[in-house]
């Protein structure tokens, strides 16, 4: 796999806004592996695919980000677009793209990390010492490799351990939440996956994981953290995680909270910080 | 590289109305996508009839009502993407995956089976995370 330009787009999504910090390491790696990166994300760059319930709404969506991206590849040279997000990858794959003209291709930010291995390996130096379990879910592999290739990518860190996590339904937790008691049963595979192979750090692949995860950061000495974390942690570079931080008692920083406005602050985004981890059984405590 | 198909209808709306039926007329109903789901599991499915599952997964993905058991089974559609190799008929052009997303999206819209899940505060809720964590100059190129 080549990409013949070195000018992408790298689309993070919506969600990935949680998670600012991941955006910043991944348009990072996407330079150091030779990339001019343009991100973008958002609701402005909507796919549409969480609108099921307004196939009108969603279509339009859908065409907007289409052109924009249209636009990119035609006026700013940007024939590719990096996605990071299954779900996006997967509806601009399947729905967008057959159901709009478009003047680029797609490929997964880990095709094109692992395919810049070069590149990037001589910058893995610094040994993380960590036994690592890999949360995978089985889909998205319709796609791209997924796992194989986070897991290519993470062989290549010097001192990390890694041990691959039970295969789980599903392409990312956030969709699995939609099913009652399912999400509470693949967290607690991969957290009893983790404990029966004295693993000290459980990596997510995708943001919805993550966010899951987040909450049970520490139990169990189990650190959580995401695979672009892991690789920036073997270049030396200082990987924090302010979203794990917030859903285990910190909070943002009072100019953070009136920047984001005070009472929206309050409404959308304390209660998600705030809820209760799910209940998963930890080392000889039964749930 | 993922090469996209040339576009098949001037929108992704149009498209998926024109997709169900396609779909579903290739569908054989022989239950395989079915049988190779983990969320039957997950929603106790795994007793029922495989071959009347999909029957219904036809009818819907073409706008009909379908059988409780083939509402329940999309409706816990989580994009595990097994169903999409099991498929007999994926070498003359049937993506299982695509067939359930359709007839998910039908139950939802047309038939009423499933109820729409609408959350107002969806984009809200990302766009004060964003304002909370980006600069004024990545949330201007970015967003």
């Amino acid at each position: 796999m080549a990409v013949s330009d070195n000018r992408v787009t790298f689309w993070f999504g919506c969600n990935m806004l949680r998670h600012a910090e991941m955006i910043r390491l991944s348009i990072m790696l996407l330079e150091r592996a030779g990339y001019d990166v343009r991100a973008a994300g958002g609701p402005a760059y909507c796919c549409g695919t969480a609108h099921d319930h307004q196939p009108h709404g969603a279509s339009n969506m859908a065409g907007r980000t289409v052109n924009r991206f249209n636009e990119a590849a035609t006026k700013d040279g940007r024939g590719t677009v990096v996605t990071w997000c299954a779900s996006c990858h997967m509806h601009m794959s399947d729905i967008m793209a057959p159901g709009n003209t478009v003047a680029f291709d797609i490929t997964h930010i880990s095709e094109l990390l692992v395919a810049s291995i070069d590149r990037l390996a001589p910058s893995l130096t610094v040994p993380v010492p960590r036994r690592v379990l890999l949360h995978r879910h089985l889909g998205f592999s319709t796609h791209v490799p997924i796992n194989d290739r986070i897991a290519s990518m993470l062989s290549r860190i010097p001192g990390l351990e890694l041990i691959e996590g039970p295969a789980l339904p599903g392409h990312m937790c956030s969709g699995i939440a939609a099913v009652p008691g399912a999400l509470k049963t693949v967290i607690g595979q991969t957290w009893s996956a983790a404990i029966a192979n004295r693993a000290d750090t459980v990596c997510t692949i995708f943001h919805p994981c993550h966010r899951e995860f987040a909450a049970l950061d520490g139990r169990d000495n189990i650190r959580i953290r995401n695979w672009v974390q892991l690789v920036a942690e073997a270049m030396g570079i200082e990987a924090s995680d302010a979203y794990v931080g917030w859903r285990n008692g910190a909070a943002p920083d009072i100019a953070s909270i009136e920047r984001a406005e005070p009472s929206r602050y309050q409404a959308l985004i304390e209660p998600e910080l705030r809820a209760p981890p799910l209940q998963v059984a930890s080392a000889g405590i039964p749930e | 590289m993922t090469k996209l198909p040339p576009a098949r209808a001037e929108t992704t709306e149009a498209f998926l109305v024109q997709s169900g039926p396609e779909l579903a007329a290739l569908c054989t109903e022989c239950g395989a996508c079915f049988n190779a789901c983990p969320m039957v599991d997950y929603v106790n499915l795994r007793g029922a009839d495989p071959r009347i599952v999909t029957g219904g997964l036809r009818r819907l993905a073409s706008g009909e009502a379908a059988p409780e058991e083939t509402v329940a089974w999309v409706g816990a559609c989580t994009k595990s993407g097994q169903c999409v190799d099991a498929c007999p008929q994926k070498a003359v052009g049937l993506d299982a995956m695509l067939l359930v997303r359709i007839a998910k999206q039908r139950a939802i819209n047309e038939t009423r089976q499933l109820p729409a899940k609408q959350d107002p505060s969806y984009f809200p809720r990302i766009k004060t995370f964003a304002r909370l964590q980006l600069g004024d100059e990545e949330l201007e190129k970015w967003l």
